[in-house]
């Protein structure tokens, strides 16, 4: 019977350890071995009015054996594009910073997504529907620059 | 005591019983906004007395400002996303409330509405004057703050908005059953509590 409860002690106690691991923006998995450069994959951005806003999504792969940094975003689109983070502030309210420059470590990935991580496509130039798909270009300290197709979905 | 007695005693029970599991089933309901009213203006212009003129349909609302690309985008796809899941009673409306009336005026939010293919019934963008939103944002606890403030390329410039995440469900009589994390909440969740309603 002790036996039994020091397993499930155990089981209780990893469960939620594991549960309460923070989500990281960073991950390495052996897919990335496989790749060359630096990729930038799963594209996609919200829907916004002409002179307003939106936000790009992705995810960026640097399957190189030296680490870079984002340094750059550049889109027709809109008249300012950067890396900007949101992130929960005091009582539960959401904020958002900008991230001048990003890294994205070696032989790992960087996930763009809602509430962490987006481009802010400031003042755009016009109106993004569901549907419609634009260019954006990504350049990292490295020199590589990567162009996406960016599809327009909710 | 005698056998009549404890009779009515056991009938008395029931019937206590039964209206405490009558009571009991349903949503339990956290606010009650039936006694308010605030004078807003919808994305046409027109004027909307909420809650008032919502009473006797369910409402989603969010809140949300139009410049905010990431967080408030995602609440408004969530309002949409829950009208597509189609499970919601008959009559059921959704409404998108600014909380930066100074800039979110109701042409702005009317564009802002058809990039989201949300500028018709039943999706309602409200604004109105800054002091009567204030008192809105207050009575249903959403809090906004300046955090940032930058110009773009174009020399236009924005500022930013530290603010609640929120998405609440209203009954047919004004009384709020739910409140989630706008953005956060898996979108068949809130469907699945609207179908309750």
């Amino acid at each position: 019977m002790k036996a039994l409860t020091g397993i499930l002690f155990t089981l209780t106690v990893l469960l939620f350890l594991t549960s309460c691991q923070q989500e990281s923006n960073n991950q390495t998995n052996g897919e990335l071995m496989q790749g060359e450069g630096i990729e930038v994959s799963d594209a996609w951005a919200r829907p916004g009015a002409e002179g307003r806003m939106s936000a790009a999504y992705f995810l960026i792969s640097n399957f190189n054996s030296e680490d870079d940094v984002l340094t750059n975003v550049e889109t027709d689109v809109a008249q300012t594009a950067e890396v900007h983070e949101s992130y929960e502030r005091e009582e539960g309210m959401i904020g958002m910073r900008a991230v001048p420059q990003l890294d994205v470590p070696a032989q790992s990935s960087v996930r763009f997504e809602q509430g962490g991580l987006h481009v802010m496509l400031m003042d755009l130039t016009q109106q993004l529907s569901e549907g419609d798909t634009f260019q954006l270009t990504l350049t990292f300290q490295s020199g590589d620059s990567v162009a996406v197709d960016v599809p327009v979905r909710l | 005591m005698t056998f009549s007695k404890l009779r009515s005693a056991g009938i008395l029970l029931s019937f206590l019983l039964f209206i405490f599991l009558l009571t009991s089933c349903g949503p339990n309901r956290l606010d009650d906004y039936s006694d308010e009213s605030f004078e807003l203006v919808n994305q046409d212009g027109e004027s909307v007395t909420f809650p008032d003129d919502f009473q006797g349909s369910p409402l989603v609302v969010g809140f949300i400002y139009t410049n905010c690309p990431d967080i408030c985008s995602f609440i408004t796809a969530n309002v949409r996303k829950i009208y597509n899941a189609d499970t919601y009673p008959e009559g059921t409306q959704f409404a998108l409330i600014t909380f930066d009336p100074e800039r979110d005026r109701p042409d702005v939010l009317k564009s802002y509405a058809a990039a989201f293919e949300m500028d018709r019934d039943p999706f309602h963008f409200l604004t109105g004057s800054p002091d009567e939103i204030e008192k809105l944002m207050n009575r249903v606890n959403v809090r906004k703050a300046v955090s940032s403030e930058q110009t773009t390329d174009s020399g236009k410039s924005i500022y930013f908005l530290s603010h609640s995440d929120k998405i609440l469900l209203i009954d047919s009589q004004s009384r709020l059953v739910f409140d989630y994390g706008g953005s956060m909440t898996p979108v068949d969740i809130v469907a699945e509590d609207l179908g309750k309603l």
